[in-house]
């Protein structure tokens, strides 16, 4: 198993991982190469990435799915290249889409729409945030438009609701809950805030969290109680896709200490929500020394004097020389320390992977990625990457 | 050029001082590490710093070297000076319901019920409002008079979600008229935008991404008038690596290296070729920062390996850094840049 074989395989691959280690650069570069291998993919981002835009030669990303243009790769559309499209999630857009496609009764739809306690959920909230995610998920793998759906995530901290977000709203929608607040959608408002067995319950509410927020809570349940069913049932299904063969969770981390701590916490959550993690990738691992890639770390023996020699027989030895030449020394040294601090940073994480489970570094650029070719480059080094130790 | 003054910030090399400080910034830029290092400054100040995690992961378990820390204060170092808490969403739920009925004993039995536990979980706002609360407690928290708590460092979520949590209770202030949710939300209101006891701070490192984020980041916080900002820590900033006398040299040497096969050699000055790249596009992201960001700012050495005492230097290098940061600064740095 290799990347591109997930990549050729699977028909989600969902990129997690902490913060800042260009995990959606990875994500967005994965997306590319499957493409490039004649899938037709999505790209989608929850995190608001204007660089990722501009990388893919777009002049913004919204909720909107904007196909890439692949003229920098593909310059003659003569190649093998599917056509890759790319989203950002934008919260309160997916949310109002949501609810038109779901409701069919204009009033009704209304009623949500204007409910205060449903516009703050929809603009604000970091659950309500992964949900959506969810939903979104969920409406673009049943398009059929899309061999590949690449899903990037929020930061670790946050990544996990994505996975527990979909069950809490089942919760939050659930009927003991709805209960209270509503018995039949036929009653009145007095009737639901009063129904039999809620109303100690409520009264309870009301006294911790006062009479408006029951109000509102009353009324929130009351045009929702017609789409429960539909949430969970879109819920179930999006964790039942979670965990099928046909997706991939892909950890993207780099091989610094604080990042890997994150991943390994994040690993753990993720197991213990019964996901395997399929591929870890190691970004930024570690910088290259020399002409061959895999010269990681090389020995920090002094070359100095060698070097002086060299020079000296060329007519070469400035006392500004040397001096060079023993800083060029430190700065390698300093260099080989940190990429042997990566490499066994990285080594101890792996251990606790399962076998399994597909492990690459890929090297730090020397600049940044800024455009399609340079994503292209990070594909095929993801594909070609030296597997981690 | 002309650029708008910066002399209303103020020099924060009292920061310390201040009741609440909050802290975000981008994933991965060591935030947890600068608030743990200006944790142990405080408390070798003699104050009595608590450190407050918002219930993920605890990272201050690993930078202390403590097996548990949880919703309540405990003492992390081997003195007893420096406290932290992870907040826990449960026990701040309960911790808000016991002010409303008084009784610890009848609140839990509310809070769990199961039922109401569902509610909870998932009712919008629940989370951001109990956590909230629970800093306000921990503010307000006193023996014989006087504080017991301060500074209370916050370790907040990455940006965007630290973002959501502090819009909390002007969101939702327009949804109450009266009752006990609007009467908190008006005393956090008021705790969160008094600029003489809580201040948001912000940590970036000097590199691309990180500061763009930063940059969009201020621009957003300045525009909406709720929090004051305090400084802004920009962390990891390297030393420069090869004196500027040796620079020429590279290209020079380069060259030499090529023409007659030395690859070893050439090797290693392509590879301080690309360390002074790198420098010089650290300096000028600095510049940005401090032609952009209206805020004190704090730039951190980068130190390896953690520990204690590499958090004391961090803590000390961070408050030296602003009290040497009076509103003069930004222009001071943009003339030495100019000038090298």
């Amino acid at each position: 198993m290799s990347v591109a074989d997930l990549l050729a395989s699977k028909s989600l691959l969902v990129c997690v991982g902490p913060g800042g280690v260009g995990k959606t650069t990875v994500a967005a570069a994965l997306g590319l190469q499957a493409a490039r291998m004649g899938r037709r993919t999505l790209v989608l981002t929850i995190d608001p990435a204007r660089r990722l835009a501009a990388m893919l030669g777009l002049d913004g990303l919204d909720d909107t799915v904007r196909p890439v243009p692949m003229t920098l790769i593909d310059p003659t559309g003569a190649g093998s290249c599917a056509p890759l499209s790319a989203a950002m999630l934008d919260t309160g857009a997916s949310y109002d889409a949501l609810i038109h496609r779901v409701t069919t009764d204009p009033e009704h739809r209304q009623r949500i729409l204007d409910n205060r306690l449903y516009r703050i959920m929809s603009h604000s909230f970091g659950a309500a945030h992964a949900y959506i995610a969810m939903e979104r998920l969920y409406d673009v793998l049943h398009t059929g438009e899309y061999d590949l759906v690449v899903l990037d995530t929020p930061p670790t901290r946050n990544a996990l609701d994505i996975l527990d977000a979909p069950g809490r709203l089942a919760g939050f929608l659930e009927e003991g809950v709805i209960k209270w607040f509503v018995r039949s959608p036929a009653e009145g408002l007095r009737g639901r805030l009063f129904a039999r067995g809620g109303a100690a319950a409520t009264k309870l509410l009301a006294m911790i969290a006062g009479d408006e927020l029951v109000h509102e809570l009353s009324e929130f349940f009351s045009v929702f109680i017609s789409l429960r069913e539909g949430f969970q049932q879109r819920a179930q299904h999006v964790q039942q896709v979670l965990r099928a063969d046909s997706s991939a969770f892909v950890l993207v981390s780099s091989a610094m200490g604080p990042n890997l701590a994150d991943a390994q916490f994040l690993h753990e959550g993720l197991v213990g929500r019964g996901i395997q993690v399929r591929a870890a990738v190691f970004n930024r691992a570690y910088t290259v020394l020399g002409a061959d890639p895999r010269q990681v770390v090389t020995t920090a023996s002094p070359r100095a004097a060698a070097h002086a020699a060299q020079l000296a027989a060329l007519g070469e030895d400035r006392p500004e020389t040397r001096r060079l030449l023993a800083e060029l020394d430190g700065l390698r040294a300093e260099v080989a320390a940190d990429n042997l601090l990566g490499q066994r940073a990285v080594a101890s994480f792996t251990a606790q992977l399962d076998r399994s489970c597909l492990k690459v570094q890929v090297p730090k650029f020397e600049r940044e990625l800024r455009d399609l070719q340079a994503l292209a480059r990070l594909g095929d080094q993801l594909c070609a990457a030296t597997p981690a130790a | 050029m002309t650029r708008s003054s910066n002399s209303s910030a103020p020099a924060l090399d009292r920061l310390l001082e201040r009741r609440l400080l909050l802290f975000t910034g981008k994933g991965g830029v060591g935030k947890s590490t600068v608030v743990a290092a200006l944790a142990v400054e405080a408390a070798r100040r003699g104050q009595r710093p608590l450190i407050v995690e918002l219930g993920h992961r605890a990272s201050m378990q690993s930078i202390f070297g403590v097996s548990q820390i949880g919703h309540e204060p405990t003492a992390v170092t081997a003195d007893g000076k420096v406290w932290a808490a992870n907040l826990d969403l449960d026990e701040a739920i309960v911790d808000y319901v016991v002010e409303q009925v008084k009784v610890r004993r009848v609140a839990r039995s509310i809070t769990s019920n199961r039922t109401l536990q569902g509610l909870f979980q998932a009712a919008p706002a629940v989370r951001e409002i109990v956590m909230l609360n629970k800093l306000r407690l921990f503010e307000r928290e006193e023996s014989r008079g006087r504080p017991i708590w301060g500074p209370i460092l916050v370790d907040l979520d990455a940006t965007g979600h630290a973002l959501m949590l502090l819009d909390m209770p002007q969101i939702l202030g327009n949804l109450f008229s009266g009752g006990p949710l609007r009467r908190l939300i008006d005393v956090l209101t008021g705790l969160f935008t008094d600029p003489s006891r809580t201040l948001l701070n912000l940590v970036t490192l000097p590199a691309e991404i990180p500061v763009q984020e930063t940059l969009e980041l201020h621009e957003r916080l300045a525009r909406s008038r709720g929090i004051q900002l305090g400084a802004l820590f920009v962390n990891q900033v390297p030393p420069p690596p090869l004196g500027p006398e040796l620079r020429p040299l590279l290209p020079e040497l380069a060259a030499l290296a090529a023409r007659e096969g030395l690859t070893q050699l050439a090797d290693d000055l392509e590879l301080a070729t690309q360390a002074l790249a790198e420098d010089a596009r650290v300096r000028e992201l600095i510049t940005t920062l401090h032609r952009e960001v209206h805020m004190p700012l704090a730039l951190l050495p980068r130190l390896d390996p953690q520990g204690p005492d590499a958090l004391q230097t961090l803590g000390r290098a961070a408050l030296k850094e602003l009290a040497a940061s009076p509103p003069s600064a930004p222009e001071q740095w943009i003339a030495a840049q100019e000038g090298a």
